[in-house]
């Protein structure tokens, strides 16, 4: 079997809001990436999918768990094998508006990277470097000097991308890399992110909340509730056969481009909230959502099972 | 034939900045029957939010104003009435829901007041009344506790249960016309589902039209009685919902609804995409705006607009392809 990528195993996060309360942003995930996949990651706002993004580049420090980048504990690594290691992950923001310097040039951007692991031996080639990436990304060389406001969303994201590969990364998290884009732009960005993909033999850890762009775009999606893991299957086994009452929920909730079928179906509606990550009671975290639950639900956390052919789900009705 | 409420002809709505005359609106003409859900569909910047709002006046005027065109509600031309007169139908006859609930609530004041506020504006009942009023709305909304919640202030409740009391407000006074800008854009997909359906639910309950602004076409499917597709300031199809989704007719309906990702779709296909972004309404084509972008596009596109051709009773679309003396193109989907 080929070596994982990436391994994450039972992170966990907690935030410490007071004295006695404590938010499990993240709580035991675990999951592997193999090279040149994608896992997408999904789940609704506060659902600690962002968290697991940044704790697996070590943009946040986790409280235990393990994160292995090719066999290497990103977490434990001294100072300076963690610079050399960022080379190869680096990630791309949610909002093009805010994640680019506004009072950098486009170059300055894309270049700093280059700059920091000394990439490029002379001026020229650095030129001809931040050229390259701003082609492969569908910009051109005219581009390079100018400032982010004078681009639209979608191309900001392009210089976003660009920045990400100018160091050769094997890696990239797509941290909602498309959620502020329009639908037409999005449709650009997937595509690219797929070419560069097969292109470059790239993996991602695609996070994102639109389950039919997920769905697309990977080869195993992760669902996330509350801080956990509820199902992880590839993605066409998730869409056939969705286990867990979440996931159903959730994909029932997709409204379907087709108005006859979209108004004729039940809609699966989950009542009520997510409930408050402070503080969680020991037991199932969708637990007063479910119509299913049984008291067992309330009492201890269901183990993520294996169902066959890579299909995990955490409930105990299955 | 139904009651028409709202009809919009040829409205057109500039805003002048130091860089010049950018035209949001191009000519838009519309209609909304009582009972009825409107949807407009569109990208970003394609000036649906603008006439929604300069239907609702609540465009700054300096810098926006309306170049031409009249609205018609109920009879009478309101795009001429100011402030004063606009207050008497604006939150009692036709009221708004916006896309970020997270701010469109006043942090400083109890959501009872907030709600109140409009009732005591519009109808001569006492205060007593107008509580006992706001509570049965928040009730009506699936508010848990509406008695506790009348004294609470919005940041204690979540984005949905925001837009809940949002859309009680919105309806307070029983409007006829409800404009919803994006309501559920800012919400997660299970609580956009709860959304969705009480706006059905309450729609059936006191037969309001509904207006949906929303770039989301899974939200119109599910909504929708008749769509608008607007591209650039300009309509540039509308119909039922079946004839945009079964047999739409603009180049630009079928990218919109081929650069959706299906859920049967496999990984192995690349998603269809428009090439290009939208043009700058300063300095709008003299032809089709959509003309750079479209695959069709022929010699009489960049040089003259196209105009409206009647497909059928309810369907039309302004489009070259349309023409008698162009190609057959026909529309199936996943063959773009």
């Amino acid at each position: 079997m080929a070596e994982h990528l990436l391994e994450v195993i039972n992170l966990k996060k907690y935030f410490k809001i007071s004295r006695n309360q404590i938010l499990k942003a993240v709580d035991n995930v675990s999951f592997t990436i193999d090279k040149g996949k994608t896992l997408g990651l999904v789940g609704e706002s506060g659902c600690g999918k962002t968290t697991v993004g940044r704790a697996v580049l070590k943009l946040y420090d986790i409280d235990d768990g393990e994160v292995l980048f090719k066999g290497n504990n990103i977490h434990k690594l001294d100072k300076k094998s963690y610079r050399s290691i960022t080379k190869e992950m680096q990630m791309i923001f949610q909002d093009p508006y805010s994640s680019l310097n506004p009072r950098k040039t486009v170059s300055a951007i894309v270049g700093e990277g280059l700059d920091i692991h000394k990439l490029y031996e002379t001026k020229k080639e650095r030129t001809e470097k931040i050229q390259d990436l701003l082609n492969k990304v569908g910009l051109n060389k005219e581009h390079a000097n100018r400032f982010p406001h004078e681009f639209s969303g979608g191309q900001r994201q392009r210089v976003g991308i660009a920045r990400a590969l100018s160091v050769n990364p094997e890696f990239i998290v797509c941290d909602e890399a498309i959620s502020a884009l329009d639908v037409s732009i999005q449709s650009q960005i997937i595509n690219l992110l797929m070419d560069l993909q097969k292109e470059l033999n790239l993996t991602y850890l695609f996070i994102a909340h639109d389950l039919s762009m997920v769905k697309y775009i990977s080869d195993d999606i992760a669902v996330m509730y509350l801080g956990s893991i509820v199902e992880k299957a590839s993605s066409t086994e998730l869409f056939a056969n969705p286990l867990h009452p979440y996931t159903k929920a959730l994909i029932s909730a997709i409204p379907v481009p087709d108005p006859d079928y979209e108004k004729s179906r039940v809609h699966n509606i989950i009542k009520g909230e997510v409930a408050s990550p402070i503080n969680s009671n020991p037991g199932c975290k969708f637990y007063n959502r479910c119509k299913y639950s049984k008291p067992v639900c309330n009492e201890s956390t269901p183990p993520l099972k294996n169902v066959g052919g890579k299909h995990f789900v955490s409930c105990f009705n299955i | 034939m139904s009651e028409r409420i709202l009809e919009v002809k040829d409205l057109r709505v500039s805003f002048d900045t130091y860089a010049g005359e950018v035209q949001a609106v191009r000519g838009v003409s519309f209609y909304v029957d009582k009972g009825e859900t409107l949807a407009i569909v569109g990208e970003s910047g394609c000036g649906k939010s603008v006439t929604v709002q300069t239907i609702m006046k609540l465009i700054s005027m300096p810098p926006g104003r309306i170049k031409s065109g009249s609205i018609n509600y109920c009879g009478k031309d309101i795009s001429g009435y100011t402030d004063k007169m606009m207050e008497t139908i604006r939150g009692k006859e036709m009221s708004m829901i916006f896309q970020d609930p997270m701010t469109s609530l006043n942090p400083t004041m109890r959501i009872g007041r907030q709600i109140k506020e409009g009732i005591l504006k519009h109808t001569r009942i006492n205060s007593k009344e107008a509580e006992e009023k706001a509570i049965n709305l928040l009730r009506d909304v699936g508010i848990p506790d509406p008695d506790k919640s009348m004294i609470r202030y919005p940041h204690v409740f979540s984005g949905g249960m925001r837009q809940r009391i949002m859309i009680s407000i919105a309806l307070a006074c029983n409007p006829k016309i409800l404009f919803a800008d994006e309501p559920t854009t800012a919400l997660d997909v299970t609580t956009q589902s709860q959304i969705l359906e009480l706006m059905n639910e309450l729609k059936e309950r006191l037969n309001t039209a509904i207006v949906l602004i929303t770039h989301d076409l899974g939200v119109v499917a599910r909504m929708a009685d008749r769509v608008a597709v607007m591209y650039a300031g300009k309509i540039v199809e509308s119909g039922t919902a079946n004839d945009i989704f079964y047999s739409p007719k603009h180049p630009y309906t079928w990218g919109l609804l081929e650069s959706l990702p299906s859920i049967d779709r496999e990984k192995s296909n690349r998603l269809f995409m428009i090439p290009g972004s939208p043009i700058n309404l300063i300095d709008p084509p003299a032809g089709c705006s959509f003309a750079d972008r479209c695959k069709y596009s022929m010699y009489v596109c960049k040089k003259q607009e196209p105009t409206e051709t009647q497909i059928n009773g309810t369907h039309s679309a302004s489009c070259w392809l349309l023409d008698e003396r162009a190609p057959e193109i026909s529309f199936k989907r996943g063959v773009i």
